[in-house]
C-alpha cells in the first residue's frame, strides 16, 4: 500500500478540511446533550420480550403523568427499551429542603437544651422550632403526609418525621416512574437508575476537575518534554483540535455527554496526542527533507489510528448488537474523535510544523 | 542459545525464582491477586528493561502470560452484575460525607451485609451521596432480606437495675460526638462519649438511677422482646470467671437481663430441666428460645417440641462475657445474642435523682503502646457512638429502587464481548498483513496481542470486569498494536541507523506515548467516579504493560522474523 505524499505542492491547503471541520463542530457544539449522569433524572432499562411501539408507549406514559423520552431497540438477545426521565421537580425541592433542615436541625437541637435549663431561651427556641417545622411542613406536603405541631414534644420528633417522609418523597418518585411502565408494558427486567440533583452536581463537579487536570499534566508534559515552543503549541492544538471535533460530533449525533462518553474524551485527549508526537519527534529528531518526513510519519501514524479504528469499530458493531450504552458511549466518541485526530493531526499539526521546519530552515 | 545453558544463566533463574515466588503468592493471598500481578508487571517490566539480553526481554514476558493465566486458573476472573447477573441496590445518603465518614458507611455497611456470609456482595461508593450494594444473586427472598438488614434501623435502651434508664428516642442524635482530649484528661479517661438527651430522658433517667451509684447501665440494641435463654452446663462453664461460681454467674445473667413489665429474659439451664414435667413453658406462641448453634440436637428437638421457635447463634454471640467491676460485683459486660453491647457503670454524680440533660460515657484501654492505645480508644468510640445512634450508619439512609439484571442476559452480553475482542485481533491482523504485504508480520504482532490480552484479563479479572472494563480491554487491543506499529515502521526504514538506534528511537516515541496516554488517565483513575475507573485501569495498565515488557519483548521477535539485519 502506496501512500500518496500530500505533503508535496501547497501544503498550506491542507488546513481548509480541518478548519472547515472545525466549524461546524462548533456549530455543532451547543447541541451537545447532557446524560443523566450529568443532568441528573431517571434511566428505566427494560428488556423485553416482544417489540412494543415506542411512540405509543411514550403517549400511554404521558397520560399517566410520566412525561418520558422512550426508545426501543432491537438488539442479538432480544428488545430494549429505554425511558428517560427528567429530574422529578418533587425530588429536587425534597434535597434542598433537607440541607436546610440538617442545618436548622443543629441549631435547634442546640436551643431545646439550653431552654431546659434557661427559661429566657424559650421564646428563641419556639422561633427556630416554627422554622423547622416550617421546612417540615413543605417536606410532609411533598410526601402528602400530614402531621400534626400539637403531636411534637421535641426536635427528635420532627427529626424522625422529616426523615420519613423523604424516604415517601424518594419511594414515591421512584413508584410514580416504575407504576405506570409496569402497567404498560410486560418486561423481562427493569433496571432503575436514578441521579439525584445532588450526585449529577458532583458527576459535574469531578469530570469538570479531572478534565482540567488531564488537560494540565498533559501539556505541561509535553512544553516540558520538547522545550521548543512552536512544535508544542503545534500539539496541544492539535490535541485541543481532536476532541473540539468529537464533541462537534456527540452534538450532531446526539450522542449525549455520560461518564462513559467523558472517559472516552480523556482517553482521546492522550491518543491524539500520541500521533501528534509521533510526528513532532520525526520531525525534529531526524535528519533529511521535512516533507518526506512529515510523509512518513503519516505512514504510520495512518496505521497506528486504522488498528484502533478497527478496534473501537468492534466496540460499536458490539453495541449496536447489544445496545449497551456504556459500549456505544465510548465507541462512538473514540471514532469521531479519531477521524477528527487523522484530519487535526496531519492537516494542523503537520502543516504547523512542515511551516516552522522550512521557516527555520531557510 | 543451548537450552540447557539457559539454567547455568543467573539472571533468568532469578526471573524463574520470583516468577515461583509470585505464582505462590497468588496461590496463598487469592484476594490480593490483582495486587501481585501489577507488581510483577512492574517488576518483570523493570528487569526486562534493565537487562539488555534478548532472551530475558522474552522470558519476563513468558513468565507473566504463565502467570496470568495460573492466576485465572486458581483464582477465575471476576465480572460484574452486567456480566454475572444480579442485583444491585442503591442506597441514597442523607446527606452528603467527607471520604472519611463515606469509608466508614462503607465498611458498615459490608459487615451489615456479611453477617450473611454474603461475601460475594460488592459495596461501593458512588460519589459523596450514594452507594451501591451488588449481589451477584437475583433471589427474591435473599435480596429482600439484605433490604431489611441495610434499612434497619436499631431501637437502643439503657436498662438500670431491671428499669428503662433512657431510649434512644429521647437522645439527640445530633449532640452524640466523641469527648475532645481536653474532656478526655479532665476525666482521666482514655476514650469517651458525650450525647444530650430531652427532658423527658432527663427525669426518667434521673429516676432510674436515683441511689444506683456504681450499677451498671446496660445497654440493648434491639432487645428481644420476647425470649428465654438456654444454655449446656458445659458452654456456660466455658466463660465462667475463675473466681466465681454458677450461681454467682447465673444471678448475674439474670440481673443484666432483668426488665420491668414482666419484660425479663430468662435463663435456664439445659441439663438442669426435666423436660418430660417441665415449668418451663415458652410465654406466648411467639417466645424464641435463644440458644449456641452447636447445642446437641436432642435438645434443640426438646425446645422445639416445648413450643420455643429457635434462634441459634455462634459462640461469639452467644456466650457472654464478665468483668468484675472494682466494687467486687459480677457483672454481664456483652451478650450479643440478645443485643447486650455493653455495659458502663453510673458514677455517683448522676445518681442523686437530679434529672441532667448532658451525659459522658467514658473507658480507659488496657494498653500501653501509644498508638495501639489510641487505636483501640477510636474503635471504642465509634463502638458505643453506633450503639447510641441505634446502631444505624452515621447519617440517614434511603434505599432505592433495585435492578436486576437476568444472568442469561449477562451471559450473553459476556459471550458477545468475548467475540468482539477475537473480532477486533482477526480485523487487526489482516490489516496489518495488508499494510505490510507480509504474512510474517502478523504473527507476533498476534502473539503479542493474545499475551496483552492474557494479562490484563487475569488483573482485571482479579477485581471485576465491568462494562467499561471489557470496553477497555478492547480498546486497549487496537492501541497496544500501535506501538509495535512504530517499532515495526522504524526497523523497516531503510537508513543508515543502525538497528539499536532505530530501535531506541522507537522506544523514546512510544515511551512518550505512553506517559502522555497514562497522564491523561490519571486524573479519572483518581476521581472515585467508579463507573468508568475499569474503563481508566485497563487503559492504563494496557500502555504500562506494552511499554515496559510486550514492546522489548515484540522487538526481539519482529528483527529476528523479518531477517532485520545490520547493514549499517
Amino acid at each position: 500500500m502506496d501512500l500518496p505524499n500530500i505533503f508535496k505542492g501547497n501544503y498550506k491547503l491542507l488546513l481548509i478540511p480541518p478548519v472547515i471541520l472545525l466549524i461546524a463542530s462548533l456549530i455543532f457544539i451547543p447541541q451537545l446533550q447532557l446524560g443523566v449522569d450529568f443532568r441528573g433524572g431517571t434511566l428505566v432499562t427494560l428488556t423485553l420480550e416482544k417489540n412494543v411501539d415506542a411512540e405509543q408507549l411514550g403517549a400511554d406514559l404521558a397520560e399517566e403523568g410520566l412525561e418520558a423520552d422512550v426508545r426501543v431497540f432491537e438488539t442479538a438477545v432480544g428488545f430494549k427499551a429505554e425511558i428517560e426521565v427528567p429530574q422529578g421537580e418533587s425530588l429536587l425541592r425534597a434535597e434542598e429542603l433537607k440541607d436546610e433542615f440538617e442545618n436548622l436541625l443543629v441549631e435547634a437541637t442546640n436551643l431545646e437544651l439550653q431552654a431546659g435549663t434557661d427559661p429566657s431561651k424559650t421564646g428563641e427556641y419556639n422561633q427556630k422550632m416554627d422554622e423547622l417545622w416550617n421546612t417540615a411542613s413543605e417536606m410532609f406536603s411533598i410526601a402528602g403526609v400530614s402531621n400534626k405541631k400539637s403531636d411534637i414534644t421535641g426536635v427528635n420528633d420532627v427529626d424522625r418525621l422529616f426523615g420519613d417522609a423523604y424516604k415517601k418523597v424518594y419511594a414515591d418518585y421512584e413508584e410514580s416512574i416504575t407504576d405506570p411502565i409496569s402497567r404498560h408494558v410486560d418486561y423481562e427486567s427493569i433496571s432503575v437508575q436514578t441521579v439525584s440533583p445532588m450526585l449529577s452536581i458532583h458527576f459535574m463537579d469531578t469530570a469538570i476537575t479531572v478534565a482540567l487536570v488531564a488537560a494540565l499534566l498533559s501539556a505541561v508534559f509535553v512544553f516540558l518534554f520538547f522545550r521548543v515552543v512552536v512544535p508544542s503549541i503545534a500539539v496541544i492544538v492539535g490535541a485541543t483540535c481532536d476532541i473540539i471535533i468529537a464533541l462537534g460530533a456527540m452534538g450532531l449525533f446526539g450522542i449525549p455527554l455520560t461518564l462513559p462518553s467523558f472517559a472516552a474524551l480523556l482517553m482521546l485527549v492522550g491518543y491524539s496526542l500520541d500521533t501528534d508526537i509521533l510526528l513532532t519527534m520525526r520531525m525534529l529528531k531526524r535528519k533529511g527533507d521535512p516533507r518526506h518526513k512529515a510523509h512518513d510519519a503519516m505512514k504510520t501514524g495512518l496505521t497506528m489510528s486504522m488498528t484502533a479504528i478497527i478496534a473501537f469499530g468492534t466496540l460499536f458493531v458490539l453495541a449496536y448488537m447489544t445496545h449497551i450504552r456504556t459500549y456505544y458511549e465510548i465507541s462512538a466518541v473514540a471514532l469521531a474523535g479519531l477521524v477528527g485526530d487523522m484530519i487535526a493531526t496531519w492537516g494542523i499539526n503537520a502543516v504547523m510544523l512542515l511551516w516552522y521546519a522550512e521557516k527555520k530552515g531557510d | 542459545m543451548n537450552l540447557l545453558n539457559i539454567f547455568k544463566d543467573k539472571k533468568f533463574m532469578f526471573l524463574l525464582a520470583l516468577f515461583a515466588l509470585l505464582v505462590t503468592a497468588v496461590f496463598v493471598w487469592d484476594s490480593y491477586s490483582g495486587v501481585f500481578l501489577i507488581l510483577a508487571l512492574v517488576l518483570f517490566g523493570t528487569f526486562s528493561l534493565m537487562w539488555k539480553e534478548k532472551h530475558l526481554k522474552i522470558a519476563g514476558l513468558v513468565f507473566l502470560v504463565l502467570l496470568a493465566l495460573v492466576n485465572i486458573g486458581i483464582n477465575g476472573m471476576k465480572f460484574g452484575i452486567d456480566f454475572e447477573g444480579g442485583t444491585r441496590i442503591p442506597i441514597v445518603l442523607e446527606k452528603s460525607v467527607d471520604q472519611n465518614t463515606m469509608d466508614e458507611l462503607v465498611q458498615s455497611i459490608k459487615k451489615r451485609v456479611n453477617v450473611l456470609g454474603l461475601t460475594e456482595v460488592k459495596v461501593r461508593s458512588i460519589g459523596s451521596s450514594q452507594i451501591n450494594v451488588e449481589i451477584p444473586s437475583g433471589d427474591e427472598d435473599r435480596i429482600r432480606f439484605i433490604e431489611d438488614v441495610l434499612s434497619h434501623q436499631g431501637v437502643y435502651m439503657g436498662v438500670v437495675d431491671g428499669k428503662i434508664g433512657i431510649t434512644g428516642e429521647n437522645i439527640f442524635s445530633t449532640s452524640i460526638r466523641p469527648l475532645y482530649s481536653d474532656e478526655l484528661l479532665r476525666q482521666r479517661a482514655d476514650w469517651g462519649i458525650s450525647f444530650t438527651i430531652d427532658q423527658e430522658g432527663a427525669e426518667q433517667f434521673a429516676d432510674a438511677a436515683y441511689g444506683k451509684a456504681d450499677y451498671p447501665v446496660y445497654m440493648y440494641l434491639d432487645r428481644p422482646a420476647d425470649a428465654v435463654l438456654f444454655y449446656t452446663r458445659d458452654q456456660l462453664e466455658s466463660v465462667m470467671l475463675e473466681d466465681s461460681s454458677e450461681k454467682e454467674t447465673i444471678k448475674s445473667l439474670e440481673d443484666a437481663l432483668a426488665l420491668e413489665g414482666n419484660q425479663s429474659i430468662v435463663v435456664y439451664i439445659l441439663d438442669d430441666i426435666d423436660f418430660s414435667n417441665s415449668s418451663v413453658k415458652p410465654k406466648t406462641e411467639n417466645t424464641t428460645a435463644i440458644i449456641h448453634e452447636d447445642t446437641p440436637q436432642e435438645y434443640k428437638d426438646l425446645l422445639i417440641s416445648g413450643g420455643f421457635s429457635l434462634d441459634e447463634y455462634p459462640e461469639a454471640e452467644i456466650l457472654p462475657e464478665f468483668v468484675r467491676t472494682g466494687t467486687g460485683v459480677l457483672v454481664v459486660e456483652k451478650l450479643e445474642a440478645v443485643g447486650m453491647l455493653s455495659a458502663p457503670t453510673l458514677s455517683a454524680g448522676i445518681t442523686q435523682g437530679v434529672p441532667s440533660y448532658y451525659y459522658a460515657i467514658t473507658g480507659s484501654v488496657q494498653t500501653t503502646d501509644t498508638s495501639q492505645k489510641l487505636k483501640e480508644a477510636n474503635d471504642k468510640t465509634k463502638y458505643m457512638e453506633s450503639i447510641l445512634k441505634g446502631g444505624s450508619l452515621p447519617v440517614s439512609i434511603t434505599l432505592g429502587s433495585r435492578t436486576t439484571l437476568p444472568a442469561a442476559l449477562g451471559e450473553e452480553f459476556l459471550n458477545l464481548s468475548l467475540i468482539g475482542i477475537a473480532a477486533a485481533l482477526i480485523v487487526i491482523s489482516i490489516f496489518i498483513g495488508l499494510r505490510y504485504m507480509k504474512i510474517k508480520a502478523i504473527l507476533p504482532i498476534i502473539a503479542i496481542s493474545m499475551a496483552e490480552l492474557a494479562i490484563l484479563l487475569s488483573i482485571l479479572g482479579s477485581f471485576t470486569i465491568d462494562l467499561a472494563a471489557m470496553a477497555g480491554i478492547i480498546a486497549a487491543i487496537g492501541v497496544g498494536v500501535d506501538a509495535q506499529i512504530v517499532i515495526t515502521d522504524e526497523l523497516l526504514k531503510k537508513d543508515q541507523h543502525t538497528v539499536k538506534e532505530k530501535t531506541d528511537h522507537a522506544f523514546s516515541i512510544i515511551r512518550t506515548n505512553v506517559i502522555v496516554a497514562s497522564l491523561s488517565m490519571l486524573p479519572l483513575l483518581f476521581s472515585n467516579l467508579v463507573e468508568v475507573i475499569g474503563f481508566a485501569i485497563s487503559t492504563i495498565l494496557g500502555s504500562l504493560l506494552g511499554y515496559l515488557l510486550s514492546r522489548p519483548a515484540y522487538a526481539v521477535i519482529v528483527e529476528k522474523i523479518l531477517g532485520i539485519k545490520e547493514d549499517g
